[in-house]
């Protein structure tokens, strides 16, 4: 019977005023169980204070007896069994039976909902603000089904028409194709039951509309059931001027980097060149001396040797002066120490990618137990950063669509050294470059000044090691160096 | 320092540079000096130094483009070779642009050096000529009046007597009676003199 089921409180009140029955939300809402209630007043649930109020208002009714609704009804203090008072809106309807006249009202408890209601709105309101001071769209993977779930901010991103839910592979094919491996392993990885479950990803998204790309990071975690990966939700945030600004510094600093470079081989050659080049003029000068010397009648014999003295005497100040340089520049001794290379790959492919010197995918071929080998830290990652901005540069002035560099790192038996290629997806190198490529100030990009390779080649010989190219590749640029295993 | 004949001057920090080309340049029979810095020339040097300069550019304390400003401000007319390590040409042109007769690159060869040493000799022998010629015609120049001048200055420029005596308000004879006096104190002997005097004396433009 609707009477015992609903959830408001009902009560059944006579001619007189007196409750006659009462349902069992009478007992849960206001604390009344309907044998305590039965026979009371109305009135009694009235506070005090609203009684001469309400009774003539039920006067009122009694006189013009029609339906009146919950809606249309004023709200009413009630007076709770345990003292409380709770603001309830009233609905009431007259029953006639025979006679008499009975009124069924109906107790809707408008606090109750009213405050739940209003909680949510607020809670609502603030998650609303909060996302947008800090620009963020919500979105709601499931990954049984393949669809996502996501906000307008998140739609806004994507230039997508109002629809709360899309396909993944909807989803999907607003990301760049560049950055789609990128995204899905890092969805792999969360969706790992081994792992935290945590996504955290940039990607860039092509609005269809007007082409327009945007950056976007998206952080989430992904929640698992029974170990297997259920919802992923997360928040996305457009991070396209961050990105711009950042690559504008890094272009800067290679920049910079670039002119320092030049500007201490500059230096450096020109302090080779001023000293060797004022010997050579004056032996040079000594030399005519002594000739003009022998060619009188009379062999001046005295000049003649002050002449040649001098010569001796320059040519010996040249070969000074280029072995103080040479001591000059390569002072102090080589700090070695125990390397993991597996970890100097990847912190020289984090080097690589914070310099900006372009985009590309790393694939790694690393031998897990490979053993300590013995190198400077710093001079083997500027190897391997060398070469890998090699490749990059190459592969971009190529105009490679898909630039790729695979790093291999195994143990070389022959050898006993630990051996690490480096292998773009270049067109690799003309017979004529691969016989020059390690000469210094060698170089076939318009800007570079050739020193890289020469460089990288000495401090891989600095380490014990050596750094060679593969010759004849047909596929990609190969160049490969070794170092010592630490004892 | 001697004026009679003409010197060649080195001045080069590099002991092993100066001994160097002193012996090729004393082999040519040209006189020669050698000095270790800007400074120690300048205090030897005199505005009636006949010959020329071999000037290392980079030296140092002063170095060869200053020791250039120094000669020109104590009016030594000294041509100067510049010496440079490397070919720098914006060094080359300031130097060219101030006067500098040559600009080798070390090393030089005998025969490049001692042709441009004996063109700057002969540059210096022709300013020494022309600066005797100005200094006697300034001598010249200064006995003349103010109104001789006046009378000079148009008769070089080929007017009649009447013409001046116009222009100057005065009268045929006494044009007459001037020029007659500036071709006795100048010492020209025609007019044609009379204008080469006047144009050594810096008067005519």
């Amino acid at each position: 019977m609707l009477f015992d089921a609903t959830a408001d409180v009902m009560l059944l009140i006579d001619d007189k005023g007196l409750i006659i029955r009462a349902n069992p939300a009478t007992k849960t809402l206001l604390g009344f169980a309907e044998e305590e209630i039965c026979g009371l007043e109305v009135e009694a649930l009235i506070p005090e204070k609203y009684r001469s109020h309400h009774r003539h208002y039920l006067d009122a009714f009694y006189k013009e007896p029609v339906k009146r609704t919950m809606d249309s009804g004023r709200a009413l203090v009630i007076l709770c069994r345990n003292g409380k008072e709770l603001t309830v809106k009233i609905g009431l309807s007259p029953i006639n039976a025979g006679e008499r006249l009975y009124i069924l009202v109906t107790l809707y408890v408008a606090d109750q909902r009213h405050q739940s209601e209003d909680a949510l709105k607020i809670s609502e309101e603030r998650l609303r603000l909060a996302k947008q001071a800090a620009d963020l769209g919500v979105f709601d993977f499931d990954s049984k089904c393949k669809v996502v779930d996501w906000d307008e901010r998140m739609r806004e991103l994507w230039g997508a028409e109002s629809c709360d839910t899309i396909t993944l592979e909807q989803f999907v094919t607003a990301i760049h194709p560049e950055d789609r491996k990128t995204r899905q392993s890092a969805l792999d990885y969360a969706m790992d039951p081994n792992s935290t479950g945590e996504y955290n990803v940039e990607y860039r998204v092509i609005n269809p509309a007007n082409g327009v790309e945007r950056w976007v990071a998206a952080v989430g975690r992904m929640h698992f059931e029974d170990g297997n990966a259920t919802r992923l939700i997360g928040v996305a945030r457009d991070i396209t001027e961050h990105k711009t600004l950042e690559k504008k510094l890094q272009e800067q600093r290679a920049e910079t980097e670039t002119l320092f470079a030049q500007q201490v081989a500059t230096q450096t050659v020109s302090a080779i060149a001023h000293e060797l080049n004022q010997p050579l003029a004056a032996i040079s000068a000594y030399s005519e001396v002594a000739l003009h010397a022998l060619q009188n009648d009379v062999i001046d014999t005295v000049k003649l040797k002050q002449a040649l003295e001098g010569c001796v005497k320059q040519a010996q100040r040249a070969g000074n002066s280029l072995h103080e340089l040479l001591a000059f520049l390569q002072k102090g001794n080589l700090v070695t120490e125990r390397l993991n290379l597996n970890h100097i790959v990847n912190e020289s492919l984090n080097i690589a990618k914070s310099y900006g010197y372009g985009e590309f995918q790393p694939i790694l071929q690393l031998e897990q137990n490979l053993p300590a080998v013995l190198g400077n830290r710093v001079q083997v990652q500027k190897i391997l950063v060398n070469l890998l901005r090699n490749g990059v540069e190459a592969m971009r002035e190529a105009g490679v669509p898909t630039a790729a560099i695979t790093i291999t790192v195994r143990t070389n038996t022959e050898m006993n050294m630990a051996h690490v290629t480096v292998q773009d997806s270049g067109p690799g190198l003309d017979a004529e470059t691969a016989k020059r490529v390690f000469e210094p100030f060698f170089t076939t990009k318009p800007s570079g000044m050739g020193m890289g390779l020469a460089i990288s080649r000495a401090l891989a010989e600095a380490n014990n090691g050596q750094l060679w190219l593969e010759p004849d590749t047909k596929a990609g640029a190969t160049f490969h160096f070794t170092l010592p295993f630490a004892l | 320092m001697s004026t009679a004949n003409p010197t060649v001057f080195i001045i080069d920090d590099d002991p092993a540079i100066r001994d160097s080309l002193t012996l090729m340049i004393a082999q040519e029979d040209i006189s020669v000096m050698a000095f270790d810095s800007a400074e120690a020339f300048l205090d030897a040097c005199q505005p009636e130094c006949l010959g020329c300069a071999i000037v290392d550019i980079r030296m140092q304390g002063m170095d060869g483009l200053q020791l250039q400003e120094q000669l020109a401000k104590r009016e030594i007319l000294l041509p100067i070779i510049f010496l440079t390590g490397h070919g720098d040409i914006p060094m080359s042109v300031r130097a060219i642009k101030a006067g500098a007769v040559d600009f080798l690159t070390k090393p030089v060869t005998r025969e490049k050096l001692i042709s441009s040493v004996r063109s700057a000799i002969r540059e210096a022998e022709k300013n020494f000529t022309e600066s005797i010629h100005h200094h006697d015609a300034l001598s010249h120049l200064a006995d003349l009046t103010s109104r001789e001048r006046d009378v000079m200055l148009l008769a070089i420029q080929g007017y009649p007597n009447k013409e001046i005596a116009r222009r100057l308000g005065i009268s045929h004879r006494t044009v007459e009676i001037h020029k007659s006096k500036i071709m006795h104190k100048t010492g020209a002997i025609n007019l044609l003199d009379l204008a080469r005097i006047a144009h050594d004396g810096g008067l005519s433009s």
